[in-house]
Order: C-alpha cells, then sequence, then structure tokens
C-alpha cells in the first residue's frame, strides 16, 4: 500500500507538470492580456506593467520563472512584503545560516486584478471559505444521497421508491443558477428566516451548503440505488440471508459496504469540485471563497490566478481520487494495489 | 510559519463554521450599508496610486481626498485638503502653480483591538500630519515606471518633465513637482490648460504615507498597515465576493471647506451582484444600491420603492466607433448614412428604459464646457431618415456597389445583454431604414478590448466615462488626431486646432462654442463616430436617509446622514 501511495503521488507531479503546461499553454493562446481595457492603456503604460510582470519576455522563460517561483525552495533575508514574492512556507532560519536568514518555498505570483495582492493571499484568505462551504456541502450531498438511495432500493417500485427517485429527479434537473436564487429569495427575504447573503455564521452557511449539496445528492442517492440493487442480487447476499444472518444484518455489513464503491468512485471528483469553490453559488449567496476567481481570472486574463487556481484544483482532484482508492481496499479486501 | 497559518485557518474555521462560529457584529443603525457603484468583485486596490476602478475611487475618495475635488452635487471643481491653489504664469507659456495645503492634516489608522481610530506617530511618538512631502512623493511615485500605475498617462500632459519621467528617460529630479515648505508645494505645468488643477486632485495624484509604503510594501493597504487622513478611517477589509470594505469616522478630521466631517458613523461597501444586493434592500439589510436594470420599470410602478428611487446622471457616453480610414468605413457618406439612420429616442425609451438619454455629441452635458441641449438646440446627429438614405446612395455610388445589401458590415461588442440587446435592435434598424445587412459580432471582454485598441473591427461598440469634469476629457483626449484612445483614427486639423485651443482658453462659454463646433466637425460633417446615449443611473436609498444626488459617478458619504 504503502509503495502504492508513493508510486501515485510521483505521478501526481508529473499530471501536475502536463497541467501546468496545456494550462499556460492555452491560456497565453487565448487573444487579449491582463491590460486590456476599455479605455485603452498607452503603450508607455502597457510597457512599465509588461515589464513589472515580466510579461515582455520569451514565453518559455515566463513558464519556467512561474515555476520556479512554485517549487524551487530559496533562502535569503526577510523582504519586505510584496505580492510578487509571497511565500506560501516562510520561516526564519538558526543563526547558522547567517543572520536574518528565511526559508522561503512556493509563490504563486502576483494577482494582477488586485495590485499588491497575492495568488497565495487568494489561497490564504478565501480557499479556506471555499473549503468550509465545500465539506459542509458534501456533508449534505452525502447525509441526503446516501439514506435516499438506499431507502429508494430497498423498496424498489413502492412509494419510498418512487418518492426519493422524485426528489432526486429535482436535484439533477433544476441547476444551482435557479434553485440558489428562489431560495434565497423565499428563505430569506420573504420569510427573513435565513440570512440573504453574507459569510461568518452557522446560519450563513445553511442556504448556499443546502443548495450545492443537495444538486449533489441527487446523483448520489441515483448511483446508490443501482449499485444496491445489484449486490442484492449477488449470490454472497443469498449466502448470507441462508446461513440466518438478519436482514438488517445482510444490509449493514453485506449489501451496503459493496454497494458504496461506485458511489465512492465519484465522491473523490465530487469532493474537489465542491471543496475548491463554486462559481454560482458564491456569487448568489455573497460567499467570499474561491470559486469566482476560476471564472473572473480568466476572463481578465490574470495569468497567475488562472495557473494557481487551475494546480489547486487539479491537486486537490489527485490527492481526493488517491483517497477513494484507498477507500476502495479497505470496502473491497480483493482489491490490491501493490 | 505561513504554512501552519494557512493549514490551520482552514482546519479551525471549519471547525468553527461548523460549531456555530464567531458571529458578525450586528449593525448598528449608526452602519450604511451600500452597494452603489460595486459589483459582485473584491475591490483591486485603496491605493489611491494604483487605483483605476470606479470602485476603487468611491472608497479612497473617503480616505485620501485631493487637492481639489469635484463637488457630487454639482460637478464642479472645488478645493480639497488644499486653501488655495495659485497659477503663476511664465513666459514660455508655462504655468507654476503654487497649492497650499490644510494644515494640520492627520495621518490616522484603526487599531482594532481599541476600537478607536488613533493618529500615526514617526519612530519617536511624534504625530504625522499631511505635508507638502507627502503629496510630493504621491505625484512622483504615481508617475515613476518602476511602480507601473495604470492611470498615471492622465498626470503626463500637465506636468513637466512628466512624460520623460514616466518612460524612464529621465530620472525624478527633472519633474516639475517642488516642496516649498512644510504644507506648500508647486506643480510646473507646460501649458495653461485651465482643468490642470482638476487633474492635480484625481486619485493618482494624491498624498501617501511614504512611512507605510516603505514599512509594508504592497500589504501597507491592510487596515492594520494603512495610514489615510480624509474624514474616514478604515476599519476592515473582506477580501472577495460578498466580502466588504468598512470605514469609520474619523474623529481628527477637523473639516476643509468642501469636505465636511461625517455625521454616519461606519458606512460598508459590500461586493454583491445586483439582484443580491436588491434582495439584501428588500430584506432591508442594505440602504442604498444601484437597482438592477431589468427591475427598473417594476421599481417605478411599486408604490413604496418607486418613492426611494432616485435616477441621475452617470458622466458617460456610449457610441459606435467607425474604423475611419479602412473600406467600406473610410466612406464618409456611408459612416452619415448609419449614424443618421439609428433611432435612438426610440432605443432609449422603449427598448432600454433605464433613463438612458438619446447622446446627439460625444461630450457629456454636464461636464465643465461641453456643450448642452438648452444652449446648443441645433447641435448633434438627429434620426434623420431622408438625409440618411440620400447620404447612401452617394455612397454606394462613390463605393461602385450596385445595391444596399452588397455592403459588407460587422458590428463588433463586447458581449454583455445590454450591449447584445442594443446591437439588434440597431441591426434591424440599418436593415429596415437602409436595406443594409449589418453582422453583429459579439466578443469574449478582453479580447473585445485588445482587438479594438489593434485592429478596429469596422463598427465598434466604445463607452467613455470622464476623468475629470470637463469636455477636454472627451474630445482632447480621445478624439485628438495623435490621442492613444483614438481608436477609429479619426483626424481633422480643424478640429486638432479647435480642442487644442480651447484646453487652453478659460473663458467657459467660449469654450463651449469651440468644442460645439469641434462636436458638429466630428459628429455630423465626419461621422467619425456615431454617439448614442448618456448613460444615467439607478439608486435605490432608503427613506431614512438624507444623501446628495450625485452627478460625479462617485458618492460622498461624509455628506450624508441619517434622519432619525
Amino acid at each position: 500500500m504503502t509503495k502504492f501511495i508513493l508510486r501515485r503521488l510521483l505521478w501526481m507531479i508529473l499530471v501536475m507538470f502536463v497541467v501546468s503546461v496545456i494550462t499556460f499553454g492555452l491560456m497565453r493562446a487565448v487573444p487579449g492580456g491582463p491590460f486590456s481595457r476599455e479605455k485603452p492603456l498607452p503603450q508607455a503604460t502597457l510597457d512599465a506593467l509588461n515589464a513589472k510582470y515580466r510579461l515582455d519576455e520569451p514565453l518559455i522563460v515566463q513558464y519556467l520563472v512561474y515555476m520556479g517561483d512554485i517549487v524551487v525552495p530559496r533562502i535569503g533575508p526577510q523582504t519586505v512584503p510584496s505580492a510578487d514574492e509571497d511565500y506560501l512556507i516562510e520561516f526564519q532560519l538558526p543563526a547558522i545560516f547567517g543572520e536574518n536568514q528565511s526559508f522561503k518555498w512556493v509563490n504563486f505570483g502576483p494577482t494582477y486584478s488586485a495590485r499588491g495582492r497575492s495568488v497565495n493571499d487568494i489561497f490564504r484568505e478565501n480557499m479556506p471559505v471555499s473549503a468550509q462551504l465545500g465539506v459542509a456541502a458534501f456533508l449534505v450531498a452525502v447525509s441526503i444521497g446516501i439514506p435516499l438511495g438506499v431507502a429508494a432500493a430497498l423498496n424498489r417500485n413502492k412509494w419510498q421508491d418512487f418518492g426519493a427517485m422524485g426528489v432526486s429527479i429535482i436535484g439533477v434537473s433544476v441547476p444551482v443558477i435557479i434553485s440558489a436564487p428562489v431560495l434565497q429569495y423565499l428563505v430569506g427575504v420573504q420569510w427573513r428566516i435565513l440570512p440573504v447573503t453574507g459569510w461568518g455564521t452557522l446560519n450563513h452557511l445553511i442556504l448556499p451548503a443546502f443548495t450545492l449539496g443537495f444538486a449533489s445528492s441527487a446523483l448520489i442517492a441515483r448511483l446508490m440505488r443501482a449499485s444496491l440493487l445489484q449486490v442484492m442480487n449477488e449470490d454472497y447476499i443469498r449466502t448470507a440471508r441462508a446461513k440466518g444472518v438478519a436482514e438488517s444484518g445482510v444490509i449493514t455489513f453485506h449489501a451496503l459496504k459493496n454497494g458504496l464503491l461506485p458511489v465512492v468512485t465519484v465522491l473523490g471528483p465530487l469532493f474537489a469540485a465542491l471543496v475548491t469553490g463554486t462559481f454560482v453559488v458564491e456569487t448568489v449567496f455573497g460567499v467570499p471563497g474561491i470559486g469566482r476567481y476560476f471564472v473572473t481570472a480568466v476572463q481578465g486574463r490574470d495569468y497567475p490566478v488562472v495557473m494557481g487556481t487551475i494546480l489547486l484544483y487539479a491537486g486537490v482532484l489527485v490527492i481526493s481520487n488517491l483517497l477513494v482508492d484507498v477507500v476502495y481496499a479497505w470496502l473491497d479486501p480483493r482489491i490490491r494495489f501493490d | 510559519m505561513k504554512l501552519t497559518r494557512f493549514a490551520a485557518a482552514g482546519l479551525m474555521s471549519a471547525a468553527l463554521a461548523l460549531m456555530g462560529g464567531v458571529a458578525l457584529a450586528q449593525d448598528a443603525p449608526s452602519v450604511l450599508v451600500t452597494t452603489i457603484n460595486m459589483t459582485a468583485d473584491d475591490i483591486p486596490t485603496i491605493d489611491p496610486t494604483l487605483s483605476e476602478t470606479v470602485t476603487s475611487v468611491d472608497v479612497l475618495n473617503h480616505l485620501f481626498p485631493g487637492v481639489t475635488m469635484s463637488d457630487v452635487a454639482t460637478g464642479e471643481l472645488e478645493l480639497g485638503i488644499a486653501t488655495a491653489i495659485t497659477p503663476t504664469p511664465n513666459d514660455d507659456g508655462s504655468v507654476l502653480y503654487t497649492i497650499d495645503l490644510l494644515e494640520g492634516v492627520a495621518w490616522v489608522r484603526y487599531n482594532a483591538e481599541s476600537g478607536a481610530v488613533e493618529q500615526v506617530t514617526d519612530a519617536d511618538g511624534n504625530p504625522l500630519f499631511v505635508t507638502a512631502a507627502d503629496a510630493v512623493y504621491g505625484m512622483t511615485r504615481a508617475l515613476d515606471p518602476a511602480t507601473a500605475a495604470p492611470y498615471s498617462y492622465v498626470l503626463l500632459p500637465f506636468v513637466t518633465g512628466a512624460p520623460e519621467f514616466n518612460a524612464g528617460e529621465a530620472d525624478a529630479s527633472t519633474l516639475g513637482v517642488s516642496i516649498v515648505d512644510e504644507n506648500t508645494y508647486t506643480i510646473l505645468a507646460p501649458d495653461s490648460a485651465a482643468f490642470a488643477p482638476a487633474v492635480f486632485g484625481l486619485w493618482m495624484a494624491r498624498p501617501v504615507p511614504q512611512i507605510a509604503i516603505d514599512a509594508f510594501g504592497d500589504s501597507w493597504t491592510d487596515p492594520a498597515n494603512i495610514a489615510t487622513y480624509g474624514p474616514y478611517a478604515l476599519k476592515e477589509w473582506v477580501r472577495g465576493t460578498g466580502g466588504s470594505i468598512s470605514v469609520v469616522v474619523n474623529p481628527f478630521w477637523a473639516g476643509a471647506e468642501n469636505i465636511p466631517a461625517a455625521t454616519i458613523e461606519e458606512v460598508q461597501w459590500r461586493f454583491l451582484d445586483q439582484p443580491q444586493a436588491f434582495a439584501e434592500y428588500e430584506a432591508g439589510n442594505i440602504q442604498a444600491i444601484d437597482v438592477p436594470v431589468d427591475q427598473v420599470p417594476r421599481v417605478q410602478a411599486d408604490p413604496v420603492l418607486s418613492a426611494e428611487y432616485y435616477r441621475g446622471v452617470e458622466p458617460c457616453t456610449y457610441y459606435l466607433g467607425f474604423d475611419n480610414t479602412e473600406a467600406p468605413t473610410d466612406n464618409v457618406h456611408l459612416r452619415r448614412a448609419l449614424s443618421y439612420s439609428i433611432d435612438r429616442v426610440a432605443i432609449a425609451d422603449n427598448v432600454l428604459q433605464i433613463g438612458w438619454i438619446a447622446a446627439g455629441w460625444f461630450s457629456r452635458p454636464g461636464l465643465n464646457a461641453a456643450p448642452t441641449p438648452e444652449l446648443n438646440p441645433d447641435l448633434g446627429v438627429t434620426f434623420d431618415l431622408e438625409f440618411a438614405q440620400a447620404e447612401l446612395a452617394i455612397a454606394l455610388e462613390e463605393l461602385g456597389i450596385a445595391n444596399a445589401a452588397d455592403l459588407s458590415l460587422t458590428y463588433s461588442y463586447n458581449d454583455t445583454a445590454r450591449n447584445a440587446l442594443i446591437a439588434q435592435v440597431i441591426q434591424q434598424q440599418w436593415t429596415e431604414n437602409l436595406g443594409v445587412t449589418v453582422a453583429v459580432n459579439p466578443m469574449e471582454g478582453s479580447t473585445y478590448f485588445s482587438t479594438i485598441s489593434e485592429e478596429h473591427p469596422g463598427i465598434a461598440r466604445v463607452g467613455w466615462c470622464k476623468d475629470y469634469n470637463d469636455a477636454s476629457n472627451f474630445l482632447y483626449d480621445v478624439m485628438y488626431s495623435q490621442s492613444s484612445q483614438n481608436d477609429v483614427n479619426f483626424s481633422n486639423a480643424e478640429f486638432d486646432e479647435l480642442v487644442s485651443q480651447a484646453r487652453l482658453m478659460t473663458d467657459t462659454e467660449e469654450r463651449r462654442a469651440l468644442y460645439a463646433r469641434a462636436e458638429e466637425i466630428l459628429n455630423e460633417e465626419e461621422a467619425a463616430i456615431a454617439p448614442l446615449f448618456w448613460y444615467a443611473v439607478n439608486s435605490l436609498i432608503k427613506p431614512n436617509l438624507e444623501y446628495v444626488p450625485s452627478v460625479v459617478t462617485n458618492q460622498a458619504y461624509n455628506e450624508w446622514s441619517f434622519s432619525g
């Protein structure tokens, strides 16, 4: 297992490298630039801005400098805070390295659209908000989706089945861009039960987490139902019943555990998508997360933010999938990776 | 250290949120929450030197007022933190402006622990005040090419030596800005443009605290590091969508002649999309908003909301630029035919319905020295079908095209709902009125803006909003043949002469006459552009607020109050 995880981590480096090259290439192939304005900037100003952000250098140099700032650790004196040199990991070194020397690592660069702010600032300030919302939404999705799917499967073609699948049809077919403003208007403006927008208290979390989680729960419920129905027809379920295991035991220990496998497969990417923020839900509920940056960065050609957010998403996705594989092995002991 | 902080913040805040978290402070009745001029995106910066958006300027005006300011109610220029600005003409045509600053304006910072605004002190504990050195530093920093300030170019024509310094060809010592004494400095302007003091008061020319910038670098605008001097002081800044920026009364601001001390204790700007701001307004949590355009008819019809509704002036012009140098729009008769066949009034009143006004010319009425419909009733492009069709006939003959339908025209715009709507209506009007088939070409914003600067696509939608309150900011700064903003490649010797001359004159009515003639050339004779609309703003403001309707886009909340 350890060997498997190590091998996957090495793969992850390769994946991240490929993602970074493709993203960098695509983003620079798109016309327009970070300083294209409705009121065009004069050439001298453009030149100064391009020089400041090294956008006047050859693309390959820009890529290497960018990746170097992220990957290569460095040691140097502490400096005045600067968006160009803001390291995720920075700490004072012992005196043997010289006076006032710091270890610095992982600099995702400045954002062009907010002067004086770095991509790391966005990670520090906005990423945790999205992560909280994402985890909450994930819990909502799982705690609605799995029981709904199980109830539907165990009561196939009864009212519970139709009810549960009806609910999940709503979840699948009503996009959050509809459900979010509707819930917001009803619960926030009309009934005044929960805050309309904002962030900071549990009350602020409920509506966005429910909106986001409910939409995902539908998918989980349908998968859970289909998978459980299939498992219930397996030989080992019949064997368990023949042995005289109580029906509740058959379902909990034999059917459910195996029935979860396909659900767990989708939970990895789902988790990655939820914790890295969502544009619509964050915008509608005024949640200061990272989701909106994915879109505005592309629109504004904010290259470091585009790179940073995509690498972040790719990283979370790869790690989530790794976790899924580990959970596989626990769910089904026949699966071994070594 | 930072890794632990990052990781810990994520885990801890997740835990906190699930446990109930820390409650946000309840809004006291003395807090004004507003979204006017805001968007769903975070404010890019509040560093005056580096600002370029309305969102930034709206906030920083309350923290760093300029030596001059536009009166929000009238748009007229008045003194800000200067007590006098004295021009002394030189023989070579240049003008030396001597600027006296208000004395005793303290640099302050909000202390989050004590909850009070405190004076900023030097290393020895002596309180610091805004001096001529701060003003000169602010100006120099804006023009320094190393700063790469996006709006610095507006200053260039008004400060001797600025173009050379800004291009990196000369050092700061050649800049025509000098300190005279503690509270006095001078700016040497290369010519006698009468509105130079308006430019000296713009945000990128404001005093900034070198002591904070040197110590904290890019993070000097964080609430814990910043130093400000205006009627409000920065309290808190929650970054990102849905976030907010809050300012509290600065007790050390004694008030300037035209910048009164604030009465509303705290102002909070929130970063929300208009529909969400409207929902919060209806829920009673926000007191002042811009009305979403699709809600304007509903607001006007609603008995409660219509009483809280305010429609005001926005100093911007929406127009179509024609490529004046490439076929077929290089043909003046074709340009006239296209411009005169647009029924602007019908679009504004029947389609848009948001208070926009059909524009007959480029410089927005209300700007200093700009023509107005009252003073210049015969000026401007109108809807004149007969004339348009006659012009089209001449154009087709000159272009050697037999049938109007054979003209190949493309109308490009940056893709927003409103731009698309206007494009479709104009496309239809051209087909009905001229028999011309025009393709519409929506483009993604950034691509579009770089395209019109580099390779003008024939017919393109443009908007222009004022930087400073003078017609010269439209006619000279955009349409002068050598202007970097002149994307349509318009070039007319008489026009250039008129706007250059008017720029240096002082009498407003004489200037207005020259600008009226310049507009006649631009829109009627040459039809280099087709002016379409003058913008309006639509706001909702709660009835318990006494407010000053703004004609300059930006708000002055220090002049607002709660009526009880």
